[in-house]
C-alpha cells in the first residue's frame, strides 16, 4: 500500500470519523447540557427571534461597524474563497464522487480557483496577523488558535501546491494533512464552523423573547 | 625479317593502345555498374567543394557554412508572415541568459546572502543585543497605528512566503537536488511555483499599501545623516533620529524601488503575453532574481534588528507602542515631538485606546 493509499484510505476514513462523530458528540452535548427555565414574561417569539439571529448577526450591529470592519472583511474574504474552494476545486468534485457522494456538479475553471484561493489565503493571513499585532488580541489567544489557523493555512497551500497534480506526494501530503485537520476540528476552537448557529439561536431566543431584535 | 619487325612494332603499338584505353575507361565502366557512386559528370567536374557546393547531385549538397553561422548567431531574415519574430530562428541570448541564470546568478545571490548572513552574526557577536540603558518610565508614546501593524505583518508573512518558495526556485537545483534527487526536486519547484504564482499578485497589492502608508515619516529630511555620521547601528549609544534612522529609511525605499522591480518583474512573468517577447522575458526573470536576491538579503538585518537585536523594538510593531525611555534613546528627536504634542500616555492599556482615538481620528 502506497503513501497515497494509506491517507486516501484507511487514514481517511479515520479522519472522516473523528470529525463526524467528535462532532455530533459536542453538539449532543451542548444540548444536553439545556438551560434554565425563562422566568421572563415572553414579549414575542423566542423562536423567531433564534431564527432572526442566524441572519442578522452575518453582519454586525450598525454601531460596531467601523470597529469591526478588518475581520468582517478578512472573514468573509476566507471564509467564502475557502468553502468556494472546499466545494467547486476541480480535485475536490472528483475526490467528492469518488469517495462520498456519485453526483457530478460543475467546478471552477482554472482562474476561478486562483481567484478564490488568493481570496482565502489573503483572508486568513489577515485574521492571523490581527492575533499577533492586537494587544488585545494577542493576550485573548492561545495555542488552539494559533494551531487551527496554521493547520487550516498548511491545507490550502498543500492543496494549492499539489494543484497541477505531478507528483503523486504532493497530493498525499495535501491529504495528510486534511487527515489531520478532520482530527483535530472536533476538539478545537474550529468547531465554531457548526457550534456558532447554536450560539446565535441561543442568543437570538433569549432577546427574541424580550421583544429585541436579537 | 623487316616484315617481322613491322609486324611487332604494330603489335606493341596496339598494345600499350590498349592498356592506356583499358587505364581511362575501365574503372569509370566499374562505377556505372555500382549505385552508391556518384555519376561520371559529378565525379569528373567537382573534385573539390567550391564556393559552398559539395560534390553530388543529393539533397542538401550545399554546406551553406556562412548562412548557418549566422543563423546561430542570431541573424535575423525575412518572413512574409505578420509575425515579424519568426524571422530570427535561433535566439542567441536564450545561451547568454541561461549561463547568466545558472553560474552568474547563483553563485553572486550566494554570495550575497552569505555576505548577509555572516554580517548580521558578526554583528550580533560583536554588539550583543541594543539593550535600554535607562529605566523604564512605565509612559509609552503610541509608535505604529494598527492599519500599519496590519499591512506590516501582513506583508512580512507574504515575503517570507514568496521568499522561501522563490529560494526553491532558484537554488533548489544546487541545494535540493542532491538530496532530494531529480524527482523530489522537480515536485517540490513545481509546488513552489504553484505557491509562488499564487500569493505573488497578492503581496503586490500588500506592498503597495504598505509603502503609501509608510511613506509620510520616510522622506528624507535634515538630521538624518547625522545619524549615519555619528556611527548608526555601530554606535554604542544610538545618535538622535527622527521617527525612521537613515538606515530604516533606507531600508524603506529600497523595498520600494527592488520591491517595485520585483512586483513589475513578476507581473511580466505570470502573464507572459504582456510582453510578447522572449528577450524581455529573460530580462524580467533576471531582473525578478536579482530583486528578490538583494531584498532577501537585507532582510536578513531587518529581522534581525526588529526581532532579537533591539530591546522593545517588536513592542513596538506587536503592541503598537514604545516605553518613553525607548523613544527617547533610540529615536530622540521624533520622541520629542511626541512629548511635546502630549502624546506621551501613562500605561499600556491608556496606550493602546491612544492608538485607536488617533487612528479614528
Amino acid at each position: 500500500m502506497t503513501f497515497l493509499e494509506i491517507v486516501e484510505g484507511p487514514l481517511w476514513y479515520l479522519g472522516a470519523s473523528v470529525f463526524v462523530i467528535g462532532a455530533l458528540w459536542k453538539i449532543v452535548g451542548i444540548l444536553l447540557l439545556g438551560r434554565k427555565a425563562d422566568l421572563s414574561i415572553p414579549r414575542a417569539s423566542a423562536s423567531v427571534g433564534a431564527i432572526k439571529a442566524q441572519f442578522l448577526h452575518f453582519v454586525p450591529h450598525g454601531g460596531f461597524t467601523f470597529r469591526t470592519i478588518y475581520h468582517l472583511v478578512a472573514g468573509y474574504m476566507f471564509h467564502i474563497g475557502l468553502f468556494v474552494l472546499l466545494l467547486f476545486a476541480a480535485p475536490h468534485v472528483t475526490f467528492a464522487q469518488n469517495n462520498i457522494l456519485s453526483i457530478d456538479w460543475p467546478s471552477l475553471p482554472y482562474w476561478g480557483f486562483v481567484v478564490a484561493a488568493q481570496f482565502a489565503f489573503a483572508g486568513l493571513i489577515l485574521l492571523w496577523v490581527r492575533r499577533i499585532s492586537d494587544p488585545v488580541m494577542i493576550k485573548i489567544s492561545d495555542r488552539d488558535d494559533h494551531v487551527g489557523t496554521w493547520l487550516t493555512f498548511l491545507v490550502m497551500l498543500t492543496g494549492c501546491m499539489a494543484l497541477q497534480e505531478a507528483n503523486e506526494t504532493l497530493r498525499a501530503t495535501h491529504m495528510l494533512l486534511v487527515d489531520l485537520w478532520l482530527i483535530y476540528f472536533p476538539f478545537s476552537r474550529l468547531m465554531h464552523a457548526v457550534t456558532f448557529m447554536f450560539s446565535r439561536g441561543y442568543t437570538g431566543a433569549f432577546f427574541g423573547r424580550r421583544g429585541i431584535v436579537p | 625479317m623487316r616484315v617481322f619487325s613491322i609486324a611487332r612494332l604494330v603489335v606493341m603499338i596496339g598494345f600499350c593502345g590498349f592498356v592506356l584505353w583499358s587505364l581511362s575507361t575501365g574503372p569509370a565502366q566499374a562505377q556505372s555498374s555500382s549505385s552508391v557512386r556518384p555519376p561520371n559528370a559529378a565525379a569528373t567536374t567537382a573534385a573539390t567543394p567550391t564556393d559552398g557546393t559539395v560534390p553530388g547531385q543529393v539533397t542538401g549538397n550545399r554546406s551553406d557554412a556562412d548562412l548557418w553561422r549566422g543563423i546561430n548567431h542570431g541573424t535575423v531574415g525575412k518572413v512574409t508572415i505578420p509575425d515579424q519574430k519568426s524571422a530570427l530562428m535561433i535566439n542567441r541570448y536564450g545561451e547568454d541568459w541561461r549561463l547568466l541564470r545558472m553560474d552568474n546568478l547563483i553563485l553572486w545571490g550566494g554570495v550575497l546572502m552569505g555576505i548577509s548572513l555572516l554580517g548580521v552574526l558578526g554583528f550580533a557577536i560583536v554588539y550583543g543585543k541594543f539593550k535600554l540603558h535607562g529605566p523604564r518610565t512605565g509612559r509609552v508614546i503610541p509608535r505604529f497605528s494598527q492599519a500599519e501593524r496590519w499591512v506590516h505583518w501582513f506583508v512580512a508573512c507574504l515575503f517570507i512566503l514568496l521568499g522561501l518558495t522563490g529560494l526553491v526556485i532558484l537554488f533548489g537545483r544546487f541545494l535540493l537536488k542532491p538530496i532530494f534527487g531529480a524527482e523530489g526536486l522537480g515536485a517540490i519547484a513545481n509546488a513552489s511555483l504553484q505557491a509562488h504564482n499564487l500569493l505573488g499578485p497578492i503581496f503586490i497589492v500588500a506592498l503597495a499599501f504598505m509603502l503609501v502608508i509608510f511613506l509620510k515619516d520616510n522622506v528624507f529630511q535634515k538630521g538624518d545623516f547625522v545619524w549615519a555620521l555619528k556611527g548608526g547601528f555601530f554606535s554604542k549609544h544610538h545618535p538622535p533620529s527622527w521617527k525612521y534612522n537613515l538606515g530604516e529609511k533606507s531600508w524603506y525605499w529600497l523595498l520600494a524601488f527592488a520591491g517595485g522591480g520585483l512586483a513589475l518583474s513578476g507581473v511580466f512573468l505570470i502573464f507572459p503575453t504582456l510582453l510578447d517577447d522572449v528577450q524581455g522575458m529573460q530580462l524580467s526573470q533576471i531582473a525578478h532574481a536579482v530583486a528578490a536576491v538583494v531584498l532577501i538579503a537585507a532582510s536578513i538585518g531587518h529581522i534581525y534588528l526588529g526581532i532579537w537585536g533591539v530591546e522593545g523594538a517588536l513592542d513596538s510593531m506587536t503592541l503598537g507602542y514604545v516605553d518613553e525611555t525607548w523613544g527617547l534613546e533610540h529615536h530622540r528627536w521624533w520622541a520629542e515631538q511626541e512629548i511635546k504634542k502630549e502624546h506621551v500616555v501613562e500605561g499600556a492599556p491608556d496606550a493602546v485606546l491612544a492608538a485607536k482615538k488617533a487612528e479614528s481620528a
